[in-house]
C-alpha cells in the first residue's frame, strides 16, 4: 500500500468539509477522484498534498506518517501535486521552471539542468521559451513537467486537464498515460468524464465530505447513489417512473 | 488622582487610534493588503481641519465632515488609480505602491506646511472640564467619545446593514461573493473610501486636542499597525479594544518612563506580538 | 531575468564584453575625472550601489520587501565607532562584530515573520528600524541624539582615515565587486533558483520541495551581512554617525528606490539605479539648496509609485520590453 488515508476529517470552524474519508492506493495504480462541487474533494486533496492538516485521521505514505507533514516534506518524501490554476513562474524560462523541481534530487546545477532537459523533452515543451509566453495548455503541461522533475512516486493531479480543446485534451491524456507507464502512481481529481473513463482503473466518488462509492469507472457511474449526488433525488425518482 | 487622569487621557487618545485603525483593518480583512500610507491619511485629515478653520472659519462639525468627505474621495481615487492595478501584481509592487505614496504625501505636506508643529485655533471645544476629581480638556473628551461612537458605528455598518454584509462577503470569499452578484471591485473601492474617511475624521478629531506636524503620519501609521496586529487583522471590534489598550499603554509608559519611551514601548509591543501572537486578540492571521 | 543562468552559451559573449567595459570604466573613472567633486560622486555612487545590491538579494530576488533595511546599515555604522569610542579600536577591526550583530537581528526578525504572509515582514522591518532609531537617540552609551565620531587623525594606516577620497573609491569598488560576484554566484546555483521561485509563488515552491522559510532566512542573512558592511564603509569614510543618518527611513528608501528603479531582482539593476539617482540627487541638492531634501523625497515617492504601478521590473524590464521593438524599427529603416 503506497498511500493510505484513514478516517480523514477537516473542519473549518463549524463547517465539516471532509467527514471521515478513506483512501488507499497501491503502487502503480491510477485512481480517479470525482464528485460534485463542494463535495469536499478539493479539501481532501489538499490534506493528501500536505497543504492543509486534517482535523482527525491519519495519512501514511510508503510506511511513513505524513498526516501533518509540510508540503515541502511531502515533496521530499515523493508526493508531487499540481495546482488547479497553473502557478507558473512567469519571470523564468520553461527550463528554469523545471529546474526548480529538478533541484530537489539534483542539488548540482548541471545535473539539475540535464534532468530538467530530459523532462522538458518528454513533455514536449521548448526549454528556452519564456514561461509567460505559454498559453493555458502549455502552462498546464509545464506544471506537470515541473513536478515530474522532483521525481515523485505518487503524483496528485488537481483538475489539470480542465479547459482544454479536444485535441489538447487528447495530448494531455497521452502524457498522463506515459507518465503512469514510467511507474508513477497517480491520483486524479477530475470533472471531465472522458479522462476518468479512459485513464483510471478505479474511481472514488466524493459527496458531502466522504466517499460514497468506489469501483471501476463503468460500475461507479451507473450507481444510484452517484447519480443522485450529481443530479439530485428528483432525477433518480424520475428515472424509476419514466 | 494623577493616575486616573493618565488612564483616562490614554483611553481617550486610544479611542482615536481605534477609529483610524479600524479603517486599516477593514482593508486588510477585505484584500489582504496593508496600506503603508494610512498614517498619512490621518495627517491629511488634520490639515484639512486646519484649512477649514483658517479659511472658512468653520467649527468642529464642519471640519469633521470636510475631513471625512475629502479623505473618502482621496481613498476612492487612490483605489481606482493605483491599488486595483497593483493588487493583482507582485508583492514588490503592492508594498512599494503605498510606501511610495506615503513618502509622497508626507514630504508634500512638509513642503506645503513646513515641519513646524501646529494646533487648531480656539474652537467651540476650548477649555477644561472637571469630572470626578480630574481635569480634562473638553476637546480631548469630545474627540475620544466621538471616536468611540464612530468606531462602533462602523462596526454596526459592517455587521448589520446590507452594504456591510456585502463588504464582509467579499472579505470572506471573493469568488462566492461574485456568484451572488456582488461586485468585489465596487466593494473594495467603497472600503478604501471608508478606510480613508475614517482616518480623515480621526485626524480632525485629533487636531482639536493635540498639536501636530507632517511627521505624525509616520507615527500614526506604525501605531495603526500595532493596533491592527493586536486587535486582529480584519476585526473592527478588535481594533476598538486594541486601540484603547495601546492608548492606555502609551499614556502609562509616558508617565512612568518618560515621554520618549511612549513610542518605544508601543513598537516593542508590536515586535513582541509578531513573535508571540501574530493573529492578535480577535482576528484571523 | 537571470541572463547568467539562462540557456547555455547563448548570451555569454555580449555579456562578457559589457562586463569588461563596465569594469574598465569603474576602474579608470577616478584616474580620468580627477576633480575631487567627481571623485566624491563616484564614492557616493559606489556606496549606494553596494547598499542597493545588498538589499536586492532579499528584496529583489526573494521578493521579501524590507522597508527598514537601514537597521542593518545602522548597526554596521554604529558598531565600529562604538568600539573605537569605548576601547580605541580601529573602526575597520569591528566590522566582523557589526556583521554578527546584523545577522542576529536578521534572524530575530525573519524567524517569526517568515512563517506569515509577506506583509508582516515588511511591517516588521519598518517598526524595528524605527524602534532602534528612537532607542538609539535615547541611549547615552552610543551618544544619544548626538551620535558618535571616529578617529579625527590617523593613528596608523589601519584607521583608514585618508585625506583624499581615492583610496576609499577603490576600497568601495572592491566591496562592490564582491557583492556583485556573490549575487552572480547565487543566481547560478540552486539557492538563486529557489529565491526566484519563492518570489513568484511560495505555494508552488513549497510543493516542489523548496524549503521556503529556510531559504528566505538565508537570503535575509546574506543581505544583512552586506548591508552591514556598507554601513561600516560609510562610517570609515565619513567618521561620524547619528541615529537619523544610521537608522532613518530615508536610508532605507534610498536602497529600495535605487534597486527598484534599475530593476529589482537583476544583477545590474542596482547599478543602473545608482547611476541615475546619485547624480540626480547631487544635482537637486545643489539646485534646491536647503529645502532640497524635501523635494527630493517628494520626487522619490512619486517615482516609487510609478514604478509600482507601471513597471515593477524597473528600467531593466522596460528596456527588455522596448528594445526588440526598437531593433525592428532600426532594421526596417
Amino acid at each position: 500500500m503506497l498511500l493510505e488515508a484513514t478516517n480523514v476529517s477537516k473542519a473549518f470552524g463549524n463547517f465539516l468539509a471532509v467527514a471521515g474519508a478513506d483512501l488507499s492506493v497501491e503502487e502503480g495504480e491510477i485512481i480517479g477522484l470525482i464528485g460534485p462541487n463542494g463535495a469536499g474533494k478539493s479539501t481532501f486533496f489538499n490534506c493528501l498534498a500536505g497543504e492543509t492538516a486534517p482535523t482527525t485521521g491519519r495519512i501514511v505514505f510508503a510506511g511513513a506518517d505524513v498526516t501533518r507533514a509540510s508540503p515541502e516534506a511531502h515533496a521530499r518524501a515523493g508526493i508531487g501535486r499540481t495546482f488547479q490554476v497553473p502557478t507558473t513562474f512567469t519571470d523564468m524560462t520553461v527550463i528554469d521552471n523545471v529546474m526548480v523541481g529538478a533541484f530537489l534530487r539534483h542539488p548540482q546545477r548541471n545535473d539539475a539542468r540535464d534532468h530538467a532537459r530530459r523532462i522538458v523533452e518528454l513533455t514536449g515543451l521548448r526549454g528556452d521559451q519564456p514561461a509567460r509566453s505559454l498559453g493555458t495548455p502549455g502552462r498546464k503541461r509545464l506544471e506537470i513537467a515541473r513536478v515530474l522533475a522532483t521525481g515523485p512516486r505518487l503524483l496528485l493531479l488537481d483538475e489539470s486537464l480542465a479547459g482544454l480543446t479536444p485535441a489538447e485534451l487528447h495530448d494531455a491524456i497521452t502524457l498522463v498515460r506515459r507518465i503512469h507507464e514510467t511507474g508513477i502512481t497517480i491520483v486524479i481529481v477530475e470533472h471531465i468524464m472522458e479522462v476518468i473513463m479512459t485513464l483510471t482503473k478505479r474511481v472514488l466518488v466524493f459527496n458531502q465530505g466522504h466517499v460514497i462509492a468506489s469501483g471501476t469507472p463503468e460500475a461507479v457511474v451507473s450507481e444510484e447513489a452517484v447519480i443522485e449526488a450529481y443530479l439530485g433525488r428528483r432525477h433518480r425518482r424520475r428515472e424509476h417512473d419514466g | 488622582m494623577v493616575a486616573v487622569q493618565v488612564i483616562v487621557g490614554g483611553l481617550l487618545l486610544g479611542a482615536i487610534y481605534a477609529l483610524f485603525s479600524s479603517g486599516l483593518t477593514l482593508i486588510w480583512g477585505m484584500m489582504n493588503f496593508i496600506n503603508f500610507a494610512h498614517g498619512e491619511f490621518v495627517m491629511l485629515g488634520m490639515y484639512v481641519a486646519l484649512l477649514v478653520v483658517v479659511w472658512l472659519g468653520g467649527g468642529p462639525p464642519l471640519f469633521g465632515l470636510a475631513a471625512a468627505f475629502s479623505l473618502f474621495v482621496l481613498g476612492v481615487a487612490i483605489y481606482l488609480s493605483l491599488i486595483r492595478y497593483v493588487i493583482r501584481g507582485p508583492m514588490l509592487a503592492q508594498i512599494l505602491s503605498t510606501f511610495g505614496l506615503a513618502l509622497f504625501l508626507r514630504y508634500s505636506a512638509f513642503f506645503i506646511f513646513s515641519a513646524n508643529f501646529v494646533s487648531l485655533p480656539q474652537t467651540s471645544l476650548a477649555g477644561t472640564i472637571r469630572i470626578g476629581g480630574i481635569f480634562l480638556p473638553v476637546a480631548q473628551l469630545v474627540a475620544g467619545v466621538v471616536a468611540i461612537v464612530l468606531t462602533m458605528a462602523l462596526h454596526v455598518l459592517l455587521t448589520h446593514t446590507g452594504v456591510g454584509s456585502k463588504l464582509l462577503a467579499v472579505a470572506e470569499d471573493r469568488a462566492a461573493a461574485m456568484l451572488m452578484g456582488i461586485r468585489p471591485d465596487r466593494m473594495q473601492m467603497l472600503a478604501w473610501g471608508l478606510s480613508a474617511g475614517a482616518a480623515g475624521i480621526a485626524g480632525a478629531l485629533m487636531a482639536t486636542a493635540y498639536p501636530w506636524s507632517p511627521s505624525v503620519g509616520e507615527t500614526f501609521g506604525l501605531i495603526a499597525f500595532v493596533v491592527v496586529a493586536l486587535g486582529g487583522f480584519g476585526s473592527v471590534l478588535g481594533s476598538l479594544y486594541a486601540g484603547l489598550i495601546i492608548g492606555l499603554i502609551q499614556a502609562i509608559s509616558a508617565f512612568w518612563l518618560g515621554a520618549i519611551y511612549k513610542d518605544i514601548v508601543v513598537y516593542g509591543l508590536f515586535v513582541a506580538l509578531l513573535w508571540l501572537r501574530p493573529q492578535g486578540l480577535m482576528g484571523k492571521a | 531575468m537571470a541572463a547568467a543562468a539562462g540557456p547555455d552559451g547563448q548570451s555569454v559573449k555580449p555579456q562578457r564584453l559589457t562586463l569588461t567595459l563596465l569594469a574598465a570604466a569603474l576602474l579608470l573613472y577616478p584616474l580620468v575625472l580627477t576633480n575631487p567633486f567627481y571623485l566624491d560622486i563616484g564614492v557616493t555612487f559606489l556606496l549606494a550601489a553596494i547598499s542597493a545590491s545588498a538589499w536586492n538579494i532579499v528584496g529583489g530576488y526573494a521578493g521579501q520587501v524590507s522597508v527598514g533595511h537601514s537597521m542593518f546599515f545602522g548597526l554596521g555604522a554604529y558598531t565600529p565607532l562604538l568600539f573605537y569610542t569605548l576601547w580605541g579600536w580601529p573602526p575597520v577591526a569591528a566590522v566582523p562584530a557589526a556583521v554578527v550583530l546584523s545577522v542576529a537581528l536578521a534572524l530575530a526578525i525573519g524567524l517569526p515573520t517568515f512563517r506569515l504572509t509577506g506583509h508582516y515582514f515588511s511591517m516588521a522591518t519598518i517598526a524595528v528600524a524605527e524602534l532602534i532609531r528612537i532607542f538609539t537617540g535615547t541611549w547615552n552609551l552610543v551618544g544619544a541624539a548626538i551620535g558618535l565620531q571616529g578617529p579625527a587623525r590617523a593613528r596608523g594606516w589601519w584607521d583608514l582615515t585618508f585625506r583624499s577620497e581615492l583610496p576609499y573609491y577603490y576600497l568601495f569598488l572592491g566591496v562592490l565587486a564582491l557583492v556583485l560576484a556573490t549575487t552572480a554566484l547565487v543566481e547560478r546555483r540552486r539557492f538563486g533558483f529557489y529565491l526566484r521561485a519563492i518570489k513568484a509563488s511560495e505555494r508552488a515552491a513549497a510543493s516542489l520541495g523548496v524549503p521556503v522559510r529556510h531559504t528566505k532566512m538565508r537570503a535575509l542573512v546574506l543581505s544583512a551581512t552586506f548591508t552591514s558592511i556598507a554601513g561600516s564603509l560609510y562610517v570609515i569614510k565619513t567618521g561620524f554617525i547619528d541615529p537619523d543618518s544610521a537608522f532613518g527611513i530615508l536610508v532605507s528608501v534610498q536602497m529600495v528606490i535605487i534597486a527598484a528603479l534599475g530593476g529589482a531582482g537583476t544583477l545590474y539593476g542596482p547599478l543602473i539605479g545608482a547611476l541615475i539617482l546619485v547624480p540626480l540627487q547631487t544635482a537637486t541638492n545643489s539646485l534646491f539648496g536647503g529645502g532640497g531634501s524635501g523635494l527630493t523625497y517628494i520626487l522619490y515617492g512619486g517615482i516609487i509609485v510609478l514604478i509600482a504601478r507601471f513597471e515593477p521590473g524597473g528600467l531593466y524590464e522596460l528596456w527588455h520590453r522596448v528594445a526588440p521593438y526598437l531593433r525592428r524599427r532600426a532594421h526596417a529603416a
